[in-house]
């Protein structure tokens, strides 16, 4: 099972995740992501491009 | 300005001598006197470790209750394994290891070296609490007092809340400041400097050194069948000293609380911990397994009991004002969850507050971390309205019971008994 994982203390909440994968990935009342679940198989493509996107490095496919 | 703990930090304690750990420690903490009482250190091989760590079931006793034997087999067969120490405590209302450290050093480091020795590992690194000096002397001293052919290494803590979570500590070993940071493997996989590191707190590093001594029979003569051996607990009634206990598991809870807590509700685990009523804690042994089935684990052992009269609704609203302000405040849900969590609580310690709000705010620091520290904070939320949902509300009717000391409309209940004087013990 493929799961996104922040490294928080890397993310700095510009929500550039969220505008590539909106259907996983939400934004909390800070502006910090908060993700839904496991990443579907049929959407791991899209995860890639979340972490692609993140200015500073923060997110990562994890598990397998 | 950071609002300060509402337990004095690295406060004074009373030490009861106990069955085990804490047993015979009248003669002293030197090491002639520790090898009097238990001979000379064994030599165990690595089967050996794990299959005693394994039998008696040693958890870890810093608060997760991770089982031992799990991080030493995680680490074995691993290149330049290393062992940690970690002395501090973090949370102001424990004082277990403190007592542990002055009353039996030599059983904490023969905990850590049998490991070390077991896993071929030269290091042995000790991790001391900044908050108490003497504290960190008495195991420096100890490690001097022998000679155990080991490179041993001395870092210092900072006295933050945060600073013994694992990461915290590994940044520490490494030279940078002890903030925590991501962990993408547990630490017995790639820990200090990404070697395997097998990190425990000095009272589990004890356990495993009488059980080294003692053997699986000795270590199980108190306990129970399922958890052999005994624990450390802090009991702290808010305003008078602490008493650090050694119980067998399966001890009720009720028998070893002083007087003054009979009756009152306790926070259970400490700052990062669980609110239980009397009737609950009155009802309780000493278990990992049953307290955490129960949605109330142990953690490091901290029983916290409110002043005699004292309002538990604003006892927790301090606490977490002053566990936002602990926060690294790297993580943007902690740094931004916390303090919004603590404005709920202290609107709903005024009667104004709203509890959805409290939920809807723990359910968003949880898990949004690089440590543990916004999940036992949300912790600690949740359970005031798990365990003290009708003091919540009275509140929420009337305002504060305890503090108005006045009935909350006929025919009143108290939730808990009015002080004679508000805050006194504050
Ligand atoms: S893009 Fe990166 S930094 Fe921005 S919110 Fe997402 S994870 Fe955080
Ligand atoms: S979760 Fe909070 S306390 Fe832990 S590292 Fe992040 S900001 Fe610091």
């Amino acid at each position: 099972m493929t799961r996104l994982r922040v490294d928080w203390p890397a993310c700095r909440g510009r929500g550039l995740c969220q505008e590539v994968f909106p259907e996983l990935i939400d934004l909390d009342e800070w502006g910090y992501p908060v993700l839904d679940g496991p990443v579907p198989d049929d959407q791991v493509a899209r995860a890639r491009d979340a972490v692609r996107v993140c200015p500073t490095l923060a997110l990562r496919l994890v598990g397998g | 300005m950071r609002p300060a703990s509402p337990v004095p930090v690295a406060g004074p304690y009373d030490v009861v001598p106990g069955p085990a750990l804490l047993a015979g420690t009248a003669e002293g903490p030197g090491l002639a006197a520790h090898r009097d009482r238990h001979g000379p250190l064994p030599d165990l091989d690595l089967d050996t470790l794990l299959d005693l760590t394994t039998r008696a079931r040693v958890r870890g006793r810093g608060g997760a209750g991770f089982p031992f034997a799990t991080k030493l087999r995680a680490a074995a067969g691993r290149r330049r394994p290393v062992v940690v120490v970690n002395a501090g405590e973090g949370e102001p209302a424990s004082a277990k290891d403190a007592a542990l450290v002055g009353a039996a050093p030599h059983l904490v480091l023969d905990g850590a070296v049998t490991t070390a020795r077991a896993l071929g590992a030269r290091e042995v690194h000790l991790v001391l609490p900044g908050e108490r000096p003497d504290v960190a002397a008495a195991l420096r001293f100890a490690a001097r007092e022998r000679d155990d052919r080991l490179r041993v290494h001395a870092h210092v803590a900072d006295a933050r809340f945060v600073a013994g979570q694992e990461t915290a500590v590994l940044e520490l070993l490494a030279g940078r400041p002890g903030f925590p940071v991501t962990a993408w493997q547990p630490a017995s996989v790639a820990g200090h400097r990404r070697r395997p590191t097998v990190l425990s707190n000095a009272e589990t590093w004890a356990h495993v050194g009488l059980l080294a001594h003692r053997g699986v029979a000795g270590y199980a003569r108190h306990g129970t069948d399922r958890e052999p051996g005994t624990t450390l607990l802090t009991l702290a009634v808010r305003g008078r000293r602490a008493t650090v206990r050694e119980v067998p598991y399966g001890a009720r809870l009720r028998d070893v609380l002083p007087p003054e807590a009979w009756g009152q509700p306790a926070l259970l685990g400490g700052f990062h911990g669980s609110w239980v009523t009397w009737e609950t804690l009155a009802s309780l042994r000493v278990s990992v397994d049953r307290l955490r089935a129960l949605g109330t684990p142990l953690g490091a052992g901290v029983v916290l009991v409110p002043a005699p009269g004292e309002c538990p609704l604003r006892l927790t609203s301090r606490i977490v004002d002053y566990l936002a302000g602990q926060s690294a405040g790297r993580c943007g849900p902690c740094l931004n969850g916390l303090p919004a969590l603590a404005s709920a609580l202290r609107a709903v310690a005024a009667g104004s507050g709203r509890t959805d709000r409290l939920t809807a705010l723990a359910g968003l620091v949880e898990r949004r971390g690089a440590c543990a520290h916004p999940d036992g904070t949300a912790r600690l939320a949740r359970s005031l309205l798990a365990a003290l949902l009708g003091e919540v509300d009275a509140h929420l009717r009337g305002g504060c019971p305890a503090l108005a000391g006045t009935a909350l409309g006929a025919p009143t209940r108290r939730l808990h008994a009015v002080p004679a004087a508000p805050e006194g013990a504050a």
